[in-house]
């Protein structure tokens, strides 16, 4: 049964799955963007998935390791961006969630929504503030 | 062995990503998040990715959690009731 | 109901996605087409070509360098973002009577990270001057500075961490990997090559390899600097309190 060799590739498609799940259904939006952190984790850990090889060692040649055993570099150069820009969005994300809240004081998704239809909205309660 | 020790990350990883995902308190999910990240740094050290392995520990698990626990301290730290 | 419609999709997706991952080749195969094509190329000539030992450095640096180029600039732009949003700090207006973004600490607390910190950024540096031949490299160390910039502003708070990196040094380093980049690039284009050549036509054959090695080392140095001070500033702008910002209008 070729899924049980490829769990890696079955473990990452599932965190995506879960990920993906966060950012439609939950309301929260810091939930939301564990959730897009998790959708990214899981496709880097799919590519690096990819580049592996059975018996295979880290692409670094120090010591005159031999090259035929490496594993596939590609990925892990395509990934190393990716983990940088991941974090860039994160940390624009998370200024903009503060902003949101100081105008709205929610970081619900659907009473945003009211409040721009009109609804009451206050500065933040700080009531549950830690 | 291999194998079992990659499947007991795997199983970890799913378990945290669920946890994550459900806690109630957004500081916890946040904290589970950074372990999440850390077992993944694992991972791919066993994947033979040293170099991302580095960046994720330093990254996923450092910098992007402390930004998660200022912006939790700078909003709040529950989840709202679901009212509909 | 909402919540049962999205379960469901993702359950179809996740059976797609399972589908697919059973029919993929088997993980590991040295047979798989990730391994065969242009793979034994990159790992063959990198050494020849890029004259580092790691090979993904080679690869980011020196094949890739528009790649990772751009990448500085995604990163100096999110700085940018967020400054935009947030507001950045004026010149010497952090005050200690605003500073309530630490919590009081114990003095052991405190004289271990006093202790801890001159080590991190030890080890940071050696990761970013080591990144050609052993895992690490400018990313890395960057992000390795900027965690030791958070436990110190943890423990010690904004006032303290911002007169450790005073904003005269931090502002313009900013964008040091940018203009490391750009100008190694310039260089290139000075030494006879083209844009982002390390190796420059215009030097003698024998002289090439130390050549390469030390550009490639120089960008490092400028990544690792200028991806420090962003995600410092990045942290400090969202820790830094609302009164401040009060003040500061």
């Amino acid at each position: 049964m070729r899924l049980l060799h490829n769990y890696h590739y079955a473990a990452a498609m599932l965190l995506f799955c879960i990920g993906l799940y966060t950012v439609i259904a939950r309301r929260n939006i810091i939930k939301k963007l564990i959730g897009l952190n998790i959708m990214e984790t899981s496709v880097f850990f799919f590519y690096i998935s990819l580049g592996y090889l059975d018996g295979g060692i880290a692409p670094i040649r120090t010591g005159g390791a031999d090259p035929a055993r490496m594993v596939n570099p590609i990925p892990q150069a395509l990934i190393l961006t990716g983990i940088v820009v991941a974090v860039s969005v994160t940390a624009l994300a998370l200024s903009l969630v503060i902003l949101l809240y100081r105008q709205y004081g929610t970081l619900d998704v659907d009473r945003l929504y009211r409040d721009e239809d009109g609804g009451t909205h206050g500065g933040p309660s700080g009531e549950d503030a830690p | 062995m291999g194998t079992a020790l990659n499947l007991v990350f795997i199983a970890l990883l799913v378990a945290t990503a669920l946890l994550a995902v459900f806690a109630r308190d957004l500081l916890a999910a946040v904290i589970i998040f950074s372990v999440y990240s850390l077992i993944m740094a694992l991972m791919w050290q066993r994947l033979q990715a040293p170099d991302l392995a580095l960046t994720e520990a330093a990254v996923g698990a450092g910098v992007t959690t402390v930004l998660f626990v200022v912006t939790i301290f700078k909003t709040r730290r529950r989840e709202e009731e679901e009212k509909e | 109901m909402k919540n049962l419609l999205a379960l469901l999709f993702i359950i179809a997706l996740a059976a797609l996605l399972l589908y697919v991952a059973a029919n993929m080749p088997p993980m590991g195969d040295p047979d798989n087409p990730t391994a065969t094509h242009v793979i034994p190329r990159y790992l063959e000539g990198a050494e020849k070509e890029t004259h580092t030992e790691n090979v993904i450095t080679g690869i980011i640096l020196n094949y890739r360098g528009y790649d990772t180029m751009g990448e500085v600039t995604v990163i100096f732009s999110a700085l940018a973002a967020v400054l935009a949003v947030l507001g950045r700090e004026r010149r010497g207006r952090i005050h200690a009577y605003v500073d309530r973004s630490t919590v009081p600490s114990s003095v052991i607390v405190r004289t271990m990270v006093r202790f801890l910190v001159p080590l991190i950024v030890l080890f940071s540096v050696y990761t970013i001057l080591h990144g050609e031949i052993s895992p690490g490299g400018g990313f890395q160390g960057g992000a390795i500075i900027g965690g030791s910039m958070i436990v110190f502003t943890t423990i010690f708070g904004l006032y303290e961490s911002s007169r450790r990196i005073p904003q005269k040094v931090r502002f313009p380093l900013e964008g040091s990997a940018v203009v490391t980049f750009f100008l190694v690039g310039v260089l290139g284009m000075v030494g006879g090559g083209n844009f982002l050549t390390y190796a420059w036509p215009r030097v003698a054959a024998g002289l090439q390899p130390a050549l390469v090695t030390w550009l490639t080392v120089l960008v490092e140095i400028g990544i690792g600097l200028g991806g420090a001070m962003v995600l410092t500033s990045i942290l400090f702008c969202m820790i830094r309190e609302e009164e401040e910002i009060a003040v500061v209008a």
